[in-house]
Formats: structure tokens, C-alpha cells, sequence
């Protein structure tokens, strides 16, 4: 691009870009700090969410810091705001403990913990950018992953 | 030394069903296996090979030796979460020209395609990501990233789909396909992409 603009054109463009940037960036993330959403869900499992508990359901959002307990019999399937999918089977308790996705800043991290019961996980664009940022905590160990898909079973 | 990381292992196998963390590496939807490292405070495994599973009984000690696991054995540990697994996400790109946002002519059937799928599967959970290559510096192709996300989401709103199922989204040149070296030209790298969770 530097070749192809005189310098004084160049800045003036990256003005025009900070600005479009200031404008879209705001009204879309202010509200919706999501970072994934329930797609498959089988009774009956409830998120912790800043200290209330509520029941699940397809469509829920979940945040950092959320934690998802389900019952005997009960499932719950996840897609992550990078694609990642997630399923937890039952009698499972499970936490995000951090999920940052800024992939433009190469700022992204997924640690989970795991504290018992079954899951089913496979990796997306956090991993594939930054491979060692995928992490799970188990009461015995930790996982690092390096794509894609896992399983972890936690007595 | 030896003998104990043997003793380790043997405790760790017959420890398996009993308190503990198994961890078990899979192909994914696409048949691809990575791999997986599994770490106490004693030691660490490294999971390659599909099917390959190692367990962790205790914080103290290493993991066990990898054992393979067959497809029964899997079902029987995680049948319910696998019969729970959202279908995977679906991926789209278009590509542009050098410098541009604009959407080129052939690109229309793509859209077209993607706007159905999007339908059938009833989501509203889409995700439109511009990238650039890395001709120009890293915060001018930030902009050229979101104008191109921004092209591909306006087109998306005409045809009719909502713009609250949209998070537009850009990450300059900084997510390649084929990573090249600074100020390469590199066509497979101006794209957006499309993922439909």
C-alpha cells in the first residue's frame, strides 16, 4: 500500500478507516458480550451466571465466568463465538473460566475447568490462531490442546 | 526413576474407572486428529493418534501410559454428550480483488447458497469475518478487513436475512489461510468468512 500511495494519502485513508472503525465497533459490542449460545439441550441442566442460577434453553447466551450444571440424563451442546463446539453430558460441571476473542489484536484465550462428569470439544478459531491458548483444568490435571477434537471424562 | 514412571503407569490403568481425569483424543467432523497433552504436577502425556486416551488419577503422579481406545468404549464413556453435539459450524468465503471491498459478479451464487443454508438451518447465530493479505500495513488492512465484512452483511440484510443474526466482525491480516511473509500479495487471504453456528 505504501507504494501504491503517496504518504500524506496514505495517512489520510487510515483516518477515514480509525473512523468507520470508532463508529461500527461501538453499537455492536456494547449490549451483546456473549460468547456462546446453547444449540442442543436435554433437561435438565442450569448456568450460574454472576452468583443466579437459571435452567437452561436452546438459545441462552453464556459469558465468561459462567458455569453449567447439568442433572442425570441431561445434555447440553454449545458453539462458541470462534466456532468451537462444546457438549457436556450428565452429571457434569463445567466453567468458563476465561474466553477472550479478539483475533485482529491476536488477544484470544479459551480455559475451561472441568470439574466432573463428560465432554466433548472441538476446537475452533481460538486454537487454530493460537493453539496453546486452549486449556482445560481437571481436578488432576490440566490439557492443552492442539486441535481439534477431545474428549474428557472427569470421575 | 524408570521403574517408578512403569509403577506410575500400571497404577494409572488400574486406577481407570476409579477417581480421575481420562482424557481421549478423537478425529473431528472432517476426520482430522490433533493432539492433545495432558499434564499433573508429576509429569505429561502426549495424545497423537486417534482414539488415543490417557488417565490421570492423581495430581502427584504422571499420567498413565496411552492406551487406545476402541469406538464401543467411547460410546459407552461419552455416548450421551456425542449424541448432544450441535451439528458443526458452516463455512463460507468470498473473495476480493486487491485494496477492495467490493463484491465481485461471481460471487452472487455463493451468497445465494449461503443465504439458503442459513434458512434451513434456522440460525441466527452468524458470524461475517473480513481478513485482508498483508500488502499495506496491519491497520489499514484492519479497515479493508471490515469493509469487506461490512459488504458481505449488507448484501446478507438485502436478501432478507435480520441484521441482529449478524456479528460482523474483522481481523485484518492477522488470520491468514496461507501465511505469508509481510507485503505479499496473496488472494486466498482477502476473503470474508462466513461461519454459521
Amino acid at each position: 500500500m505504501s507504494k501504491i500511495f503517496p504518504f500524506s494519502v496514505k495517512k489520510h485513508i487510515i483516518a477515514i478507516f480509525l473512523g468507520v472503525v470508532a463508529t461500527v465497533q461501538l453499537p455492536a459490542f456494547a449490549d451483546e458480550n456473549y460468547i456462546g449460545i446453547v444449540k442442543t439441550y436435554q433437561p435438565l441442566a442450569t448456568v450460574l451466571h454472576s452468583g443466579t442460577e437459571s435452567t437452561v434453553d436452546v438459545g441462552v447466551k453464556l459469558y465468561p465466568g459462567d458455569t453449567l450444571v447439568t442433572q442425570s440424563d441431561a445434555a447440553v451442546g454449545i458453539i462458541f463465538m470462534d466456532g468451537s463446539v462444546l457438549s457436556l453430558g450428565s452429571e457434569t460441571r463445567f466453567e468458563i473460566v476465561d474466553f477472550l476473542f479478539k483475533p485482529a489484536e491476536r488477544n484470544v484465550s479459551f480455559i475451561s475447568k472441568v470439574s466432573k462428569g463428560t465432554v466433548a470439544f472441538t476446537s475452533g478459531a481460538i486454537g487454530r490462531i493460537s493453539p496453546e491458548s486452549v486449556k482445560f483444568i481437571t481436578p488432576t490435571s490440566t490439557l492443552g490442546l492442539h486441535g481439534t477434537k477431545v474428549l474428557i471424562e472427569v470421575k | 526413576m524408570k521403574n517408578s514412571t512403569v509403577l506410575f503407569a500400571i497404577f494409572g490403568l488400574m486406577l481407570a474407572g476409579c477417581s480421575g481425569t481420562t482424557v481421549v483424543l478423537v478425529p473431528d467432523a472432517t476426520g482430522k486428529v490433533g493432539k492433545v497433552s495432558v499434564k499433573t504436577k508429576a509429569g505429561e502425556q502426549l495424545l497423537s493418534q486417534s482414539g488415543a486416551s490417557t488417565f490421570a488419577g492423581t495430581v502427584d503422579k504422571a499420567p498413565s501410559q496411552v492406551q487406545v481406545l476402541d469406538s464401543t468404549k467411547i460410546q459407552d464413556m461419552f455416548g450421551t454428550a456425542l449424541a448432544n453435539e450441535p451439528a458443526p459450524p458452516l463455512h463460507y468465503s468470498i473473495y476480493f480483488k486487491s485494496g477492495s471491498a467490493e463484491l465481485l459478479p461471481d460471487s452472487k451464487p455463493l451468497l445465494m447458497t449461503m443465504f439458503k443454508a442459513i434458512q434451513e438451518r434456522k440460525s441466527c447465530d452468524i458470524s461475517v469475518i473480513g481478513h485482508s493479505d498483508r500488502v499495506g500495513d496491519n491497520g489499514t488492512n484492519k479497515g479493508i478487513s471490515l469493509k469487506r465484512a461490512e459488504s458481505v452483511a449488507n448484501v446478507l440484510k438485502t436478501i432478507g436475512l435480520s441484521g441482529d443474526c449478524l456479528d460482523v466482525r474483522y481481523y485484518g491480516e492477522n488470520d491468514p489461510v496461507v501465511p505469508t511473509a509481510d507485503n505479499v500479495a496473496e488472494p486466498r487471504n482477502r476473503r470474508v468468512e462466513i461461519e454459521v453456528r
